[in-house]
Order: C-alpha cells, then sequence, then structure tokens
C-alpha cells in the first residue's frame, strides 16, 4: 500500500531529497529511506529508471565523479527543477491540507 | 565470488535491457556503482561476504522488475523514429500497390517481410506494431475498395518479418551474451 502510494510522489520526494545538495543514486536512496524512517523502501534499482526520467526532461543534471574507490553518476537540481519542485510543493500542501481536513486530522 | 554473483546480475540486466532496446554502458555503470556500495555497506554492518552480495541484490529488486520499471519510465526516441519509419514504408508499399500498371506481388510481400524484419532487428521492442503499422495499409485499401476481409491475411508477412527480425536481434544478442 505504502509503495504503491509512494510511486505517484516519487519525482517529489527525488527532487526534495535534491534540495540539500547534489547526490548520487546510493546516497539520494538511503536518503528517502532515512527520512521515511524506513517507510518508503522501494526496490532501489526502481528508483534509477525515475532518475534519468528527471534527468531527461531537464529537471536534473549530472556528473560522473571519482571518488576513492570508483566513479559515481551524481545528480543535481537545475534551475527549472527547482522551478518544477517548487510548484509541486506548492500543489502538495494544499493536496495533504485537504485531505486531513477531509479525514480528520 | 563477490565480483562473480554482482557481475552474474548486471550480465542478467543488461541482457534484459537489451531486449527492450534500453541498454547502455553509462546506466550499466551507475548500477553496478551501486551495488558495490551497498555490498560495502552490508559488509561494515557486521555481514559475511555472500550475506552482504545477497542482500545488497535483494534490496535492489529483480532483474525483471528493474528491467521493467526502465522500460515503463523510458519513452524512448528512438522507438519513435523506428515506429514513424515503419508508417512510412507501409504507406508506401499501399501507393505502389495501388498504382494500375503493378503486378508484382512477390516483390512486394518481400518488401514487407524485409521492410518488418530490419526494423525489428534495429530494436523496435514490439514486433506486432511494426508489423501493423508496415502492413495494414494495403488491406484497409483494399477493404475499402472490395468490402474483402480476406485482404488481412496480408497482415502474416509483416508479422513473419517482424518476429523474424526480432528473433536474429534475439539470437545475436544471446551469443554476444551467453547467460
Amino acid at each position: 500500500m505504502t509503495n504503491e502510494a509512494l510511486k505517484g510522489h516519487l519525482d517529489l520526494l527525488l527532487l526534495g531529497i535534491l534540495t540539500d545538495g547534489p547526490a548520487h543514486g546510493y546516497a539520494i536512496i538511503e536518503s528517502l529511506r532515512q527520512r521515511s524512517s524506513g517507510l518508503f523502501d522501494l526496490p532501489e534499482g526502481t528508483i534509477y529508471p525515475a532518475l534519468h526520467r528527471l534527468e531527461n526532461q531537464g529537471l536534473l543534471g549530472s556528473n560522473w565523479s571519482e571518488d576513492s574507490a570508483r566513479r559515481k553518476k551524481t545528480y543535481h537540481l537545475t534551475p527549472k527543477g527547482q522551478q518544477v519542485l517548487a510548484k509541486r510543493q506548492e500543489e502538495w500542501k494544499k493536496f495533504s491540507k485537504a485531505i486531513n481536513a477531509t479525514v480528520g486530522i | 565470488m563477490k565480483e562473480n554473483r554482482i557481475q552474474s546480475y548486471l550480465q542478467k540486466l543488461e541482457s534484459h535491457l537489451w531486449l527492450h532496446g534500453l541498454a547502455d554502458k553509462e546506466t550499466l555503470a551507475e548500477i553496478e556503482s551501486h551495488l558495490l556500495e551497498s555490498v560495502e555497506a552490508n559488509l561494515q554492518r557486521g555481514l559475511s561476504n555472500d550475506d552482504a552480495e545477497i542482500k545488497a541484490l535483494e534490496r535492489f529488486g529483480s532483474v525483471k522488475i528493474v528491467a521493467s520499471t526502465f522500460e515503463k519510465e523510458r519513452k524512448d526516441v528512438m522507438q519513435s523514429i523506428l515506429l514513424a519509419a515503419a508508417v512510412l514504408a507501409g504507406l508506401f508499399s499501399a501507393y505502389v500497390d495501388s498504382r494500375p500498371h503493378w503486378d508484382d506481388t512477390g516483390l512486394l510481400v518481400g518488401g514487407l517481410i524485409l521492410i518488418s524484419g530490419l526494423i525489428a532487428l534495429l530494436g523496435h521492442r514490439k514486433p506486432w506494431l511494426i508489423a501493423l503499422a508496415v502492413g495494414i495499409w494495403i488491406p484497409l485499401h483494399d477493404i475499402y475498395l472490395s468490402h474483402d476481409l480476406r485482404m488481412l491475411l496480408v497482415l502474416l508477412f509483416p508479422l513473419v518479418g517482424a518476429y523474424g527480425g526480432w528473433l536474429v536481434r534475439l539470437g545475436i544478442r544471446k551469443t554476444l551474451h551467453p547467460a
């Protein structure tokens, strides 16, 4: 149930995580898990197609960086991605407020 | 051993992605980097080598799930180009077939098979769609003129071609990357 609901909001979550700064896929997925206290626990491999789609849409940029052990692809928010994130955050605020008001939270 | 288990997973994933026309070196390098980092993290948590690898692969998801997610997420421009080429080739074939002095059915059938096979071989993920895009125009035109639904049997030729091309691609793939 949680994972199915999560899929509809994955773009918002991924963009939101990258507001903290550039990160590679593994770190993004760990952050997603930690910030949700383990509740958002999709198969890790299903996050990459979403990251690639956001990159193709111009919402994320990427660079390959070399750390001590291996090459890593690091993602960052583009200006367009920041605009889309701000818009989606506003939409989410309204949506969650309406849901909360409806179910009495 | 770690290398083999991870590499085995990556080879299977590459094969699945290739079948959908989605394999690229950069994606596989990114996934390999992720898996190796995940194994390292598991080792630091105190898991044995084997458990660290198994856990990393479990968390990443099965090859089938990951490949199908890539397929759903990517709207590949190449797929649209190949489909457009199939439609154009099909329309051209119907135009040639409709000309009053055209009387070489063998050449036309060969052309339908060849074009469908070539487009499927080049990497379109849905052979049936290519067969339809190439082959539907001749029967549509003839059904419009003669109301004879048997003309739909013409679709069998591009179907043979498209699935033939797809099978050749599969064979090449298995030869290059045996499971």
